[in-house]
């Protein structure tokens, strides 16, 4: 098919998500012209942004509503290399989002600064560990930026989404009923914390009888009403219980189709393009340069070719990856010999978690939001010595409450009967009185974890799928068996009548269970070409004028939710391009 | 910064604009504000006391032979008691039969090319059946199992027989040469069981919102900020008349 070439733009982003809205903001403030290409619509009208459709469980939840459309486009999977991938026909591990605003419509709104450490993990360990503390098969790496050049961003960042949260570490001071391990910042989080569940005051008393310092975990819901610096506005959150896999009717949870899109569409030079799914980048190999965007318009089915002097990849992790691979753009990553770079580095999260009953307690789980969660970090990352436990990595243990929605929602105690009378007594007598702890826990990258293009299967467009060679290994397992025997103490001392037994994470990788939607890795940066695919200005080391940013561009997953690195590193590199279009050049 | 806003008379209220949507969003909706909370205006009645039932009749996916083994199986998993009405009468054969004839059971959404291979438990489904195919040809082996066991269908056997079965076929003790009726049990039936109990009575099963009432989920809408802390580690007022969708439209 013969392609239209349309007008040149300026910067051309793939995907009208989170990092998408947060460059755009950067660039449009100068004046820069900009073109998002975002493949869905727009839900602000639709039923699931008002109510009473909104608070459907089975539509927007079970059946994934907002969710990316596995007929059109899926993931292979194989656990090892000898193995044929298979596609997942419908997967419920990790959900991305489809439309603007992407994934960060239904999101949670957990927002974390990583540790200060977690950008120089290789360099934190080997002084801590020594070069064969870390295991061969483990190409950790470091980032080739700071937390403290980010720090500014992470600020920003903040105000403009409204976080509620207590600080832990403010300059350096610890502050009572922060976080202690969390990374210096400036100054107070812009809102209070959200009011603590039944569930986080049992956690909170339970983990402080052991010693340990919890936390609220930081909110994109908004405690109360707030104006961002742009003045832009957010409700105050009404603890519904349907936020994760939801957009919020209330705008009360900090998103980009709220706080950044409406913004954008009424500033000059600001276009979004909806129903436009990207098929390819063009490439100059020569030349070292993109020179557009190839898309089809959905609502026409005809094709065409977009040109640019930048362009930013901006969609979910797999896409970023997918694109370069498809248009030969840097070298794939061979797990035979280490070498090449794009695909490497796939990590995941590591979670699990136990139920715990309680008689005589109300816990009433449907009224949360979905970051009513207390927060532990002393098992987490490289918080604690890892001398002699025989892993890397760690996690943040947590009371999750997010909702009491009944098809998901209900814990029963182990043994129960899965129907008749019994088992309606039991969700009679438990539903109300039950909770969850968990962990959320660092993936760091395997040898044989990464992504390339699937050899046999093809989505609706005739294009390769990206296959996920991914298992949990050895190191993930270890610690998730040890932080799993540290939630089970915590749960021993909670006064619970009946808690569940730790289940751990175990191998092999489950498409039929959702852990999280954190999948990180692919087009990772760092200071070294050999084995980076983005500069730490996440510009591409054989393609100047193209950025990349989202956690594609992580080099390991830690034991948080990626959303405020990737949000800083979508800020810092909507600065970048600015000043590359000014005068271009490798920055 | 963040005090200030909290007490700016024209910052916006999430739970003011939660009212106007519901108040203002459809016409006659059964909505009062009572002391700044939204609370619907009573369903009426049923004109005799009793359980609310199923008044919808006539399948759409299933055929005869496949209803007597749904209701049958449906009653036996949720049998009538001081919860609920039985399962025909709690509308989850109605729920499963209208699920399996629209979209879920078309198996829009889902990855549908081939080539296809036998695959780990952990790559989920890798059948080139729709759901709704799927569950059919798996009553249809069930069934025969059934009359190779018992010498009678699944639809014969007394409601104690019967729920042997469902656990054989639970754990997978009833074999099959090609259809694995484990996993169609556990990952395609069961998930439609729970979901018939506890999804809006919108789509038919849950009926009179029996499930949510047995539980204490107070369904929508949801203006929790001032509960959150009133009634932390209370019973919720309300939490036992819960509202579906349909209250609001």
């Amino acid at each position: 098919m013969t392609a239209t070439t349309l007008n040149k733009r300026t910067v051309v982003i793939v995907g009208g998500g989170l990092t998408a809205g947060l460059a755009a903001r950067q660039l449009t403030a100068k004046g820069i012209d900009v073109l998002v290409l975002e493949r869905g619509g727009d839900h602000t009208d639709g039923a699931e942004a008002h109510l009473p459709n909104q608070r459907d469980e089975l539509r927007w939840d079970t059946r994934q509503g907002l969710v990316q459309d596995w007929s059109v486009q899926t993931y292979t999977l194989r656990h090892k290399t000898s193995e044929t991938a298979l596609p997942v026909r419908w997967m419920e591990a990790f959900l991305p989002g489809e439309g603007m605003g992407g994934a960060a419509n239904h999101w949670n709104g957990h927002t974390w600064r990583w540790a200060e450490y977690d950008m120089q993990l290789r360099t934190r360990h080997e002084e801590r560990y020594g070069k064969k503390g870390i295991p061969a098969d483990m190409p950790l790496q470091d980032w080739g930026v700071t937390y403290k050049e980010m720090e500014p961003y992470h600020h920003l960042f903040e105000k403009l989404f409204g976080l509620s949260g207590k600080a832990g570490n403010i300059n350096g001071q610890l502050q009572l009923g922060g976080n202690p391990f969390e990374a210096p910042r400036r100054d107070e989080y812009p809102q209070k914390p959200l009011e603590m569940t039944e569930a986080g005051i049992i956690f909170k008393g339970a983990a402080e009888k052991l010693g340990y310092k919890p936390f609220p975990t930081p909110a994109a819901n908004s405690s109360g009403p707030y104006t961002n610096p742009d003045g832009q506005q957010l409700g105050k959150c009404q603890y519904c219980g349907h936020c994760e896999r939801f957009i919020c009717e209330a705008k009360a949870k900090a998103s980009p189709e709220v706080l950044l899109y409406p913004m954008l569409k009424a500033r000059k030079g600001f276009e979004i393009r909806l129903r436009a799914h990207v098929l390819g980048l063009e490439y100059d190999a020569k030349g070292k340069r993109v020179t557009g965007v190839r898309f089809v318009d959905l609502l026409t089915g005809r094709e065409y070719l977009q040109p640019a002097d930048v362009v930013m990849l901006g969609a979910f992790t797999m896409s970023n990856t997918k694109l370069l691979l498809m248009a030969k753009i840097g070298k794939p990553y061979d797990p035979k010999t280490g070498h090449g770079v794009v695909g490497k580095n796939f990590c995941y999260q590591v979670n699990s978690g136990i139920n715990l009953f309680f008689k005589n307690r109300w816990l009433n789980p449907f009224m949360a939001t979905g970051s009513t969660q207390m927060y532990l970090d002393e098992f987490n990352n490289d918080n604690f010595d890892h001398n002699g436990v025989g892993f890397l990595g760690g996690a943040g243990i947590n009371a999750s409450m997010f909702h009491g929605r009944p098809i998901g929602g209900r814990r029963l105690p182990p043994g129960t009967p899965r129907w008749g009378t019994e088992w309606k007594r039991a969700n009679a007598q438990w539903y109300a009185h039950s909770m969850s702890m968990g962990m959320q826990g660092s993936c760091y990258p395997h040898r044989e974890n990464y992504i390339d293009l699937d050899p046999t299967y093809t989505d609706n467009y005739g294009q390769p799928l990206v296959r996920m060679n991914f298992d949990w290994r050895d190191n993930e397992v270890n610690m998730s068996r040890f932080v799993a025997n540290k939630i089970a103490e915590i749960g021993k001392v909670s006064g619970a009548d009946i808690v569940s037994p730790a289940g751990p994470r175990t191998a092999p990788f489950d498409t039929r269970q959702y852990q999280s939607t954190h999948i990180t890795g692919g087009t990772i940066m760092g200071k070294d070409p050999a084995t980076s695919v983005v500069s730490p200005h996440l510009q591409h080391w054989d393609a100047q004028n193209l950025f990349i940013v989202g956690a594609s561009v992580f080099a390991h997953n830690s034991g948080y939710n990626p959303t405020g690195p990737l949000a800083a590193l979508a800020l810092r590199v909507g600065d970048d391009i600015a000043s590359y279009v000014e005068r271009p050049r490798m920055l | 910064m963040n005090e200030k806003n909290s007490e700016t008379p024209d910052a916006p209220d999430a739970r003011r604009g939660f009212l106007k949507q519901v108040i203002g969003g459809a016409s006659a909706l059964p909505f009062a504000v009572v002391g700044g909370t939204a609370v619907a205006a009573p369903a009426p009645a049923p004109a005799a006391a009793g359980p609310v039932v199923n008044q919808v009749f006539g399948y759409t996916s299933f055929s005869p032979a496949e209803a007597a083994f749904v209701e049958t199986m449906v009653n036996i998993m949720c049998p009538a008691d001081e919860f609920s009405p039985n399962g025909v009468d709690a509308g989850l054969a109605i729920y499963i039969d209208r699920q399996l004839a629209g979209e879920y059971g078309k198996g829009v959404k889902r990855y549908m090319r081939g080539p296809w291979m036998e695959g780990k438990p952990q790559h989920g489904p890798q059948l080139p059946l729709t759901p709704e195919q799927h569950f059919k040809a798996g009553i249809e082996a069930a069934n025969a199992a059934c009359v190779h066991q018992h010498g009678k269908g699944f639809d014969q056997l007394s409601p104690v027989d019967g729920n042997a079965f469902l656990n054989d076929l639970a754990n997978g003790k009833v074999k099959n040469d090609s259809l694995s009726l484990g996993t169609w049990f556990n990952e395609l039936v069961y998930p439609l069981f729970q979901q018939a109990c506890f999804a809006d009575p919108i789509y038919g099963g849950n009926v009179g919102k029996v499930f949510w009432k047995m539980i204490g989920y107070p369904g929508l809408p949801a203006t929790n900020t001032i509960n959150m802390v009133q009634y932390r580690g209370k019973q919720v007022p309300g939490s036992l008349d819960p509202k579906s969708i349909s209250d609001f439209s």
